[in-house]
């Protein structure tokens, strides 16, 4: 019973893991960059969701739109100053501009923010939950999971059936050969980046409705993005999604094989997948 | 057209009269220099004070440290930011073997450099597997797992961390004699000997990844292993630096030891005194020790400064320093390059 609670769980906190890793998933397959202030863009969307509803005294759903909104703008901006001068076969400058503005953003955050923990106040969703026997399965993380297989099969939908999502592909399957047939690379990367980054919004809002947010957090919420991209398949959203879902089952089993092991349990499947199955659990051979 | 084959034939049998040229005025100059500060720094018990010996073996860490990150991702094409690895399980291998195991704590620097290079054989060949970018988090992972491990493993004190206690049957002295000389070897194995494989026909191969990977491959280098053999002497040094660090330290915590800051400075160092040249590394660690010492008052906002500054850098000037000083002197302190010069006859 332990187990199956672990399990379940575990798919639950997937659902999280999902909301981030679907813009690293999206970016890397558009762009071929890694965009170290992932999880950092994040825990920014996060405080400043959780300042603006204690001072409008908004509720979470009138602060996840805001947030989505003022994370496409995020992301646009960071593809016009940043990225567009640093994408490139190269995936030096890329990182290490990624990798500065990192840094000073946890320590920007630090300065506005400090270090205190902090989470926005999910009204009696926080507590209530249904119950299956002796299994008690928490609203909130249900409405992430749901969200979150949401937002991974529109995404999906819109890059199969959509123009925009055709030009996302073209540009990922060879930029040039796309250019030359009438796609219009920088619009391409700004549209993934300011998609990217609006999921981040989302994610966001269940983050600190579900656990609390610190400047510094943002490390670690890249890394699991990048760990269920990985385990999942590069290139591949849904891919992603179940990669999101292994992370969570690992780290949650770990964690209750022994508190100090949940993490690194994570870290450790990861690892493994990476030894047996380079191309992840979706990917092609 | 007998006559036109006779002549290059003597062509060929009486070459030009010419020579490979590598030393300039400025690198004898330099030369020097690096002796004397050599010597300066086995010398410190001398001349210094112990406060300035302290600063002296945080500076040459630093350079250790960012050179060989300057290594793998200005030759090698390799992005790390993850080197805190290497520098964490080199310091607990120093820790193991003088505290636990009861070795002469001098040596057990050395001999810790053999944890690095058993950490980076397998992660090497576990994380080649990720394309570039993916390869730079991969190697947090393995830093972020050695912390995690660290911080459970109840032989070395788990999350408590250790003291180097066995320090305290060797005086002061005797302690500050063998800091100073194990700094001085330190920067003699990673400068100097970065500077060394640089000007060997290894050298030429690492240039010629540099600037074209493929091309190179095509010219006969074996790129995935000489990637291979940076990655691993780059963790060597990188754990040589950490061992020496935490000597000094006298103290260790899995949090210290495998602290992220450690890429921070090695990139910041790099980024901004110049990739690709151990001019720059010198440069860019004087920067960096500098600032901490003067600017390091103001926490976060100087580290929001550093961000921005290695962002700005990577966006616009991206031989850093060195690269704008050498737009302008030609003055190269560690040449590499060949100059072919015509001899009269």
């Amino acid at each position: 019973m332990q187990w199956l609670d672990g399990i379940v769980q575990g798919i639950l906190l997937g659902g999280l893991y999902a909301q981030y890793a679907l813009g690293m998933a999206l970016m890397f397959g558009v762009m071929r960059i890694v965009n170290i202030t992932h999880g950092d863009l994040m825990i920014l969307l996060a405080l400043t969701g959780i300042s603006i509803a204690s001072a409008f005294s908004l509720s979470p759903w009138s602060v996840l739109v805001a947030l989505v909104a003022l994370g496409a703008i995020l992301g646009l901006l960071l593809q016009r100053l940043i990225l567009n001068r640093v994408v490139g076969a190269d995936p030096l400058p890329s990182l290490i501009a990624t990798f500065g503005l990192s840094v000073a953003l946890q320590n920007a955050m630090l300065q506005v923010w400090s270090a205190d923990t902090r989470s926005l106040h999910a009204g009696g969703l926080a507590q209530a939950s249904y119950q299956f026997g002796t299994l008690y399965v928490g609203v909130l993380p249900v409405i992430v999971l749901v969200t979150a297989t949401a937002l991974t099969g529109g995404l999906d939908a819109t890059l199969r059936y959509t123009r925009f999502g055709r030009a996302l592909r073209a540009a990922s399957a060879d930029v040039e050969a796309a250019a030359l047939t009438g796609v219009d690379p920088k619009a391409a990367y700004a549209g993934a980046t300011a998609v990217a980054v609006a999921i981040l919004g989302f994610a966001a809002v269940f983050q600190s409705m579900r656990a609390t947010v610190a400047p510094a957090d943002g490390a670690f919420q890249l890394i699991y993005a990048f760990e269920a991209v990985i385990i999942g398949g590069m290139g591949s959203i849904w891919g992603a999604f179940f990669g999101a879902m292994v992370l969570g089952v690992s780290q949650s089993i770990g964690f209750r094989i022994d508190p100090g092991f949940g993490i690194l349990a994570g870290h450790l499947v990861f690892l493994l997948i990476l030894a047996l199955r380079p191309q992840g659990l979706l990917g092609k051979d | 057209m007998t006559d036109a084959s006779a002549v290059s034939a003597a062509d060929l049998f009486d070459p030009p009269a010419v020579r490979v040229q590598r030393r300039t005025a400025s690198s004898i100059v330099a030369a020097v220099v690096s002796l004397a500060a050599l010597g300066g720094i086995a010398s410190m018990p001398l001349w210094a004070t112990q406060g300035q010996i302290r600063d002296v073996v945080e500076l040459c860490c630093y350079i250790a440290v960012a050179q060989m990150w300057n290594l793998l991702a200005g030759y090698a094409g390799i992005v790390s930011v993850g080197q805190q690895a290497f520098v964490g399980v080199a310091a607990y291998a120093l820790f193991i073997m003088a505290q636990l195991w009861g070795l002469n704590p001098f040596v057990a620097v050395v001999l810790a450099m053999i944890a690095p290079v058993l950490l980076a054989i397998p992660t090497y060949g576990l994380l080649h597997r990720l394309d570039g970018p993916y390869f730079a988090i991969g190697t947090w992972v393995i830093a972020e797992v050695m912390r995690l491990a660290t911080s459970v493993f109840g032989y070395v004190n788990a999350g408590a961390g250790m003291s180097l206690r066995v320090m305290a049957s060797y005086s002061a002295t005797e302690r500050a004699v063998g800091v100073s000389i194990l700094c001085a070897l330190m920067l003699l194995v990673t400068v100097g000997g970065s500077y060394w494989l640089l000007r060997s026909r290894y050298g030429l191969a690492l240039i010629a990844l540099r600037d074209n990977p493929v091309a190179a491959a095509s010219q006969g280098v074996a790129v995935g292993r000489l990637r291979f053999l940076i990655w691993v002497a780059a963790a060597a040094g990188t754990g040589l630096a950490g061992a020496i660090y935490f000597m000094a330290q006298l103290r260790i915590t899995p949090p210290s030891a495998y602290d992220p800051n450690w890429a921070n400075i090695a990139i910041f160092i790099v980024m901004v005194g110049g990739l690709g040249s151990l001019e720059g590394v010198i440069i860019g660690a004087l920067i960096y020790f500098f600032a901490d010492r003067w600017f390091g008052e103001y926490g976060a906002t100087y580290l929001v400064v550093l961000g921005l500054l290695t962002l700005f850098m990577a966006l616009f000037a991206r031989g850093g320093i060195w690269g704008l000083i050498c737009r302008r002197v030609d003055a190269p302190w560690f040449p590499t390059r060949r100059i072919l010069v015509e001899d009269k006859r």
